[in-house]
């Protein structure tokens, strides 16, 4: 038998933003436990490993090993292949560094039980723990043996496929043109530039992109996500992968020694991500940036401020909704009004042809932008192709 | 009450790659990633589909 165990605030799941959580509240004093299901945090990496950097220091989070390389910006590939280059700094959130997501993960985890924090691996939340309507905890397995942790305050972490919102009555549901699945291989042998994360877009991949993240020495991570909706048969990620690489010669001579999948939100944020007694945070509260795919930095910024309220509700006695209010409104004044724009963006530029997404990029030749913003894009755009930004009313 | 299709969730490993894209987008909650297992609740599953479309490498099938 396990036995049971209490604290004020428990984590489920030790991804960047379940750790950030963990180590914010325990700095303001909680008692916390973050558990993991894995037996390795941040294995196996399901993550295109690309971040941007300007959001760091902000959340307590310092240069380590686990920054790979670092590159001086972004190449947007239209469908014949013109190329736009995008500054680091304007190239939105996953630009910037190449990472080691396993150590990046590890990193943060550390520094959570630095700051205090339990952790427990191999423990899966099964179900939640309700008294009076309220979370109080879960149910949960440890080496495959039942028990429950009972908790003051209970941080949905649980990623993508986040179990713990839907089974304590957040809807978290998404559809299918809200999602993209994902396929990477990790390739060896490959003639990518160290300088530049690159990324392909129009029919290559519906309603998403492909990219390559260099990993130095000819290594590179080689993706794609595309758009569920318009998936038209089975294993349609892994295809239009394998057909992407095998029409540029560079990437066809490489060998992959890794693979792997996932989903990605693309999705507008959600209505709620609070209840009485349960925050959620990170991918599991679908903070993506449904442009990019990018969820680490939303993910750890919401995170520092989850930490921060649940160690105060702790203090105060109040895990409730309506206490937790200060953590919905918190990471919405940060976050939302970004993650809406990109929403709509996403939705306008998966409708795109391929002719409309080459005008685009063309008319960006040799275009400096002072800042990289859909409105300035458009105005550019404009100017050689006026048809194209009537799609777009809406954005200047 | 018509007998639902069959659904098949390759899960031994040779198409599955356990990355839970099936699980984060099941409308219902029924599919479950248990490390390197996947199951889904026969019952509550309505077929509709969105995992088969969701997998990146085609290890749900439906007929």
């Amino acid at each position: 038998m396990t036995a049971d165990l209490t604290t004020d605030v428990l984590v489920v799941g030790a991804g960047p933003a379940g750790s950030m959580t963990a180590k914010w509240a325990a700095k303001h004093g909680a008692k916390v436990l973050m558990i993991e299901k894995r037996q390795e945090i941040g294995s196996p990496v399901r993550c295109g490993e690309g971040m941007s950097k300007a959001w760091l220091s902000d959340v307590g989070i310092t240069p380590g090993r686990w920054i790979n390389l670092e590159v001086e910006g972004a190449r947007i590939y239209s469908p014949s292949e013109k190329v736009f280059e995008i500054n680091e700094k304007h190239a939105g959130n996953e630009v910037g560094y190449v990472v080691e997501r396993d150590e990046f993960d590890k990193q943060l985890a550390i520094d959570a039980a630095n700051a205090g924090v339990d952790v427990v691996l191999k423990t899966a939340a099964t179900s939640v723990l309700k008294e009076n309507g309220r979370v109080v905890g879960v149910k949960a397995k440890r080496f495959g043996e039942p028990f429950e942790i009972r908790a003051t305050v209970t941080i949905a972490a649980d990623g993508f496929e986040s179990q713990v919102g839907r089974w304590a009555g957040i809807s978290t549901n998404i559809a299918m043109r809200d999602m993209d699945t994902c396929l990477q291989y990790r390739m060896t042998n490959v003639d990518c530039d160290v300088r530049y994360c690159d990324f392909f877009l129009g029919k290559v991949a519906p309603g998403g992109y492909v990219w390559v993240f260099p990993k130095g020495e000819g290594l590179a991570n080689v993706g794609i996500g595309v758009q569920v909706s318009q998936v038209k048969a089975m294993a349609d990620a892994r295809n239009y992968l394998d057909r992407w690489i095998e029409h540029h010669p560079g990437y066809a001579k490489g060998k992959k020694i890794d693979m792997v999948g996932g989903g990605v939100s693309i999705s507008a944020p959600l209505k709620q991500t609070v209840g009485d007694g349960i925050m959620l945070v990170g991918d599991a509260a679908r903070m993506i940036d449904p442009l990019t795919g990018g969820g680490i930095a939303n993910g750890c910024i919401a995170g520092k401020i989850c930490g921060e309220v649940a160690a105060e509700a702790v203090h105060a006695g109040t895990p409730t909704k309506e206490f937790f209010q200060k953590y919905e409104v918190g990471w919405r004044a940060v976050l939302e009004e970004k993650l809406y724009r990109n929403w709509l963006a996403k939705e306008k530029l998966v409708q795109l042809s391929d002719e409309t997404f080459d005008k685009v990029i063309d008319a960006l030749q040799g275009v400096r932008l002072e800042k990289l913003s859909v409105h300035n894009i458009l105005k550019a755009v404009n100017e050689k192709y006026p048809e194209v930004t009537k799609e777009f009313e809406a954005f200047l | 009450m018509p007998s639902k299709k069959h659904l098949h969730i390759e899960s031994s490993g040779q198409l599955c790659i356990y990355c839970g894209a099936c699980v984060g987008i099941c409308p219902l909650n029924c599919i479950y990633l248990d490390e390197t297992r996947i199951t889904f609740d026969e019952k509550v599953c309505t077929r509709c589909e969105v995992c088969v479309k969701a997998c990146p490498v085609g290890a749900i099938e439906i007929g």
